[in-house]
């Protein structure tokens, strides 16, 4: 516990992740999508002399410059600071072994950025050639930032066997390949380049509802059945993809789906299955929706509210993907190396010897000087003296990464109704962390000495007692 | 459904319908069975759970003779845990050892001749399986049990 | 099949009574499948027990049941308000109005039998405080009591008498209710709301209802499922503790939100008249407001003229804003 913990009521750091993060995917996946959208719209635009399609292209540009550009980098970056703060030892983690990467991913940001303003600015001051080689460059290099960001997110899920050989050797950076072309990168590349193509359409729609359907019914017929049409890949090879990625996932993280397949116990973990079934409903409804709302004799009248729908549906199918893809991973954020609490496997027996509390520097002389002789006292027989407030430093470094207090996984609700043996009993299941202990699929062991462990059920045991604070 | 307008030729125009028509039927039939594939299952529960419980009528455990008094002997009834008991009186019981909880397996505490659970500290009577106190909301499930010159032969009550 | 739909800037509006339909026809699948296993009698919480926690996907059938049965009494309440403010009872379209009246009052009751199913303390207690209610009405106790309720409390014999209400009785009831009303849609068409009325018929425009408007009325059932979806995932219905007749009831029990203005108009109005007259008076007030919004085709008639079509747009208005002040405000009382 080197560092603040980011303490957010009823919603949990997590879910702040969340928020930001899906927002961005809705975002980026349109960029890198709409990347290829706008060249191949421009390439037929021109191959059939339809200026008027040009207008439409350039609004659709601007739009599409503005929107990426500006709430594209903002939640990019939001999501830095918010894992900063959330998951310090995870991100400190993910700089240190991918520092290459991230300086790739972001000269690569810098050309994207750049290409694309010039793409809009350039529009009608270029030759026609030259304008479309810009959209092509901007497209490749959108998808190129899309294949780098895709291999360290799925090395948090699956960081092969090399990487977690050479861990805490110093020689991780020969596991550099490994690590990046993981078991579940190639799938997961394929599964969102083809929502990126999806969102392009979603937002192609956008544009198309735009136009007046009654000054143009032609222009927007044609605008709005081509929009569509880029649905089609995704709703047909999608069930492909996610099976292929699915087949990829280690047997461990794949024991979270079946946990949660069919019935829904008092916990959260079966959030994975739910969070699946919205998924397949969503994405389905999505394009069977577009494609109702659009039929050949509805284009002319497909306004923006229908559009807007649609955008809403995409993010509901984009949020439970990226809800399950993260659920996929639980109780690690990077596998089999480090927990969603920041603690690393290798370090559980020391820490369970030496104590959780031991290396923290966020502790007052004072309480550690009473820790230790209350500790001492117990060993020589003397009564245990309850700790709430160690308990409470306890529950804020290794639970309060995934669990509030009365909001989103609520402790309180879930220790409902226990004394303190009840609690001490489960906190030591947990402790032991056996091979037969039902938490072990979706949670880490709790680590520390036995004291810490006992003053965590003092704290636990007052706070379900108390009414929770409304 | 549509194609983009001005297409060239018609005849790559009608097979790539041809060929969208039967990737769109073949993705809706995919989730058509990702939804109906909950609905089965729901309506098959019931017989999946019959055969479970048909398939073992009853268990036989040897040797249990060699059992001391008090002490607990695991074994399985029907896939699930379950605990044969030799009590100092000399009576038997058997019974579930499936937490009516949260389904932990129970565990028997010669010494205090009660069945506990570590999980939440889950308290049963040994001879009755009656839950005493904790969270168990229902006592364990008692076999019918008989001993015979070191055979013990276990069946549904 | 030449029927058009009136398309302005209030056709969103058309698109309620179809939602009403759609979650109509999600309850009486997953109401279908709920039977499968649920146990009438007093068996009844086990066996709910059993679907939420046992039987495979049987939470999601329960909470599909659950929220939609929720999210069709919205829709309901929002496709009567949009009649009305368009005006859509007016002749020839009065019994449209009258049907729909009748389909609300048994989706009311559909909901209140419904309830008491799981038989959980939430459901116990929320029937018994609502059968109390119009018992306070002098003769009526004994009709509850006999007919109802199946004895002087809330029991296995007020459940075994909900369950045929709500499986059998209602449906029967419901289906033809429904199919008259659907038929009535048809043969009048959608109405327009006076604003377009006014206009020449040059102006106006329509779309075909088949297939354009049944497509996207298909489109719009898809977003309502999702809605759906989402709340059956995040917010799955768990299970109370069993009732049990011999506890106190929790405190601010209270029934559900559908119930709750006219269950909050009772407890205001009681403090200001107390006693059996007050809970009179009030029961008198909710029957007398009913019954002028069902005669509203009759006062406010196309030919009545203007002031009494603002008449009736100010009613409605002064309805609805009571309803979800009461509602809200008993909420807060509860909190």
């Amino acid at each position: 516990m080197n560092y603040p913990i980011w303490d957010v009521p009823i919603l949990g750091s997590g879910l702040v992740i969340a928020m930001i993060a899906i927002f961005h995917v809705f975002i980026s996946h349109f960029a890198v999508g709409g990347g290829f959208y706008l060249p191949m719209t421009e390439a037929l635009a021109l191959r059939k002399g339809r200026k008027d399609w040009m207008v439409v292209l350039k609004k659709h540009a601007k739009f599409f410059l503005i929107l990426t550009g500006v709430f594209g980098a903002l939640t990019g970056v939001g999501i830095w600071f918010a894992i900063g703060n959330a998951s310090p030892e995870g991100t400190s983690t993910l700089i240190h072994y991918w520092v290459f990467a991230w300086g790739i991913e972001w000269v690569v940001f810098l050309v994207e950025l750049s290409s694309i303003a010039a793409y809009y600015y350039l529009w009608n001051r270029v030759s026609d050639s030259l304008h479309l080689q810009l959209g092509w460059f901007y497209g490749i290099t959108a998808w190129l930032s899309l294949f780098l960001i895709n291999g360290i997110l799925t090395f948090m899920l699956t960081p092969s066997q090399a990487w977690l050989d050479a861990v805490g050797s110093g020689q991780e950076t020969f596991a550099f390949w490994s690590a990046f072309f993981n078991p579940t990168f190639w799938p997961s590349l394929l599964v969102r380049t083809l929502i990126c193509i999806s969102m392009a359409g979603v937002f192609a729609l956008v544009s198309a509802s735009r136009i007046n359907g009654v000054q143009q019914p032609e222009l927007k017929t044609e605008m709005t059945l081509w929009a569509r049409r880029w649905l089609l890949p995704a709703f047909i090879l999608l069930p492909v993809a996610m099976f292929w990625y699915l087949s990829e996932v280690p047997p461990a993280q794949r024991a979270l789906l079946s946990l949660g397949v069919s019935t829904v116990g008092p916990g959260l973990f079966t959030v994975l299955t739910r969070m699946a079934l919205v998924f397949v409903i969503s994405s389905f409804a999505t394009v069977a929706a577009v494609y109702l709302f659009t039929s050949q004799r509805n284009a002319t009248g497909f306004g923006l509210g229908s559009a807007l729908t649609v955008a809403a549906m995409a993010y509901l199918t984009i949020g439970s993907m990226e809800m399950l893809r993260e659920m996929l991973r639980k109780p690690y954020v990077i596998s089999q190396h480090m927990f969603s609490n920041g603690v690393r496997k290798s370090a559980i027996a020391s820490i369970n010897q030496k104590g959780y509390l031991a290396t923290t520097i966020w502790v007052r002389p004072e309480e550690r000087a009473r820790w230790a002789a209350d500790d001492e006292a117990a060993t020589h027989g003397a009564p245990r003296v309850p700790d709430s407030a160690r308990g409470e430093l306890i529950f804020r470094g290794e639970c309060m990464a995934c669990h509030t207090m009365d909001g989103y996984r609520s402790m309180r609700k879930l220790l409902k109704g226990r004394d303190r043996k009840g609690i001490s009993n489960m906190l030591n299941v947990l402790h032991d962390y056996r091979e037969d202990s039902p938490y072990r699929v979706f949670m880490p062991p709790l680590v520390g000495t036995q004291s810490e462990v006992e003053a965590l059920a003092d704290y636990l045991t007052v706070k379900v007692a108390e009414k929770p604070a409304k | 459904m549509s194609e983009a307008p001005q297409d060239s030729g018609q005849e790559s125009s009608i097979s790539r319908r041809v060929f969208v028509r039967t990737g769109i039927a073949a993705a809706g039939a995919c989730y058509a069975a990702a939804l109906g594939y909950p609905i089965y299952q729901y309506l098959a529960a019931a017989a999946q759970k019959a055969e479970v419980e048909a398939s073992v009528k009853e268990v036989v455990l040897n040797d249990v003779d060699k059992l001391p008094a008090p002490a607990a002997l695991m074994f399985k009834f029907s896939g699930r845990p379950a605990m044969l008991i030799r009590h100092t009186d000399g009576t038997w019981t058997a019974l579930s050892a499936v937490c009516t909880h949260l389904g932990c397996t129970v565990q028997f505490d010669p010494g205090k001749d009660l069945i506990t659970c570590a999980c939440h500290g889950g308290v049963y009577n040994p001879t009755t399986g009656g839950n005493i106190s904790g969270p168990p909301p229902k006592p364990l499930t008692l076999f019918h049990v008989v001993v015979n010159q070191g055979k013990a032969v276990i069946s549904r009550a | 099949m030449e029927k058009r739909v009136p398309e302005h800037k209030h056709s969103f509006w058309y698109y309620w009574g179809g939602i009403c339909l759609f979650l109509f026809l999600v309850q009486v699948l997953t109401g279908v499948l709920l039977m499968v296993y649920y146990r009438p009698g007093p068996d009844a919480y086990d066996s709910v027990r059993q679907i939420t926690y046992e039987i495979q996907f049987g939470w999601l059938i329960r909470s599909l049941h659950a929220w939609s049965a929720n999210l069709m009494i919205f829709a309901v309440f929002v496709h009567m308000f949009s009649v009305f403010f368009m005006k859509a009872y007016r002749n020839p379209r009065e019994f449209g109005w009258w049907t729909g009246l009748g389909l609300l009052g048994l989706c009311m009751v559909f909901g209140f039998s419904g309830y008491l199913l799981p038989m959980d303390e939430l459901a116990f207690f929320a029937t018994r405080v609502g059968l109390a209610i119009p018992e306070t009405i002098p003769g009526m106790s004994h009709i509850i009591s006999a007919v109802l309720r199946g004895g002087p409390e809330v029991s296995s014999a007020t459940l075994q008498r909900f369950f045929a209400l709500h499986v059998v009785v209602l449906p029967a009831l419901f289906a033809p209710l429904l199919g008259i009303h659907l038929w009535l849609v048809q043969k009048h068409g959608n109405a327009m709301p006076p604003s377009e009325e006014a206009k020449p018929a040059s102006e106006r425009k329509s779309i075909l209802f088949f297939p354009n408007f049944a497509l996207r009325d298909m489109a719009v059932w898809l977003v309502v499922l999702n809605v759906l979806a989402l709340l059956a995932v995040f917010s799955p219905w768990q299970l109370d503790a069993q009732a049990d007749a011999l506890k106190s009831a929790p405190v601010g029990i209270h029934p559900e939100w559908y119930f709750m203005s006219q269950f909050e108009a009772l407890k205001l109005l009681g403090r200001v008249i107390t006693g059996t007259l007050g809970e009179i008076v009030g029961i008198g007030m909710f029957t007398l407001a009913l019954a002028m919004w069902a005669l509203v085709p009759l006062f406010d008639t196309r030919t009545a003229g203007g002031r009494r079509a603002r008449q009736t747009t100010y009613f409605g208005l002064l309805i609805l804003i009571a309803l979800i002040a009461l509602t809200i405000i008993g909420y807060l009382e509860v909190a």
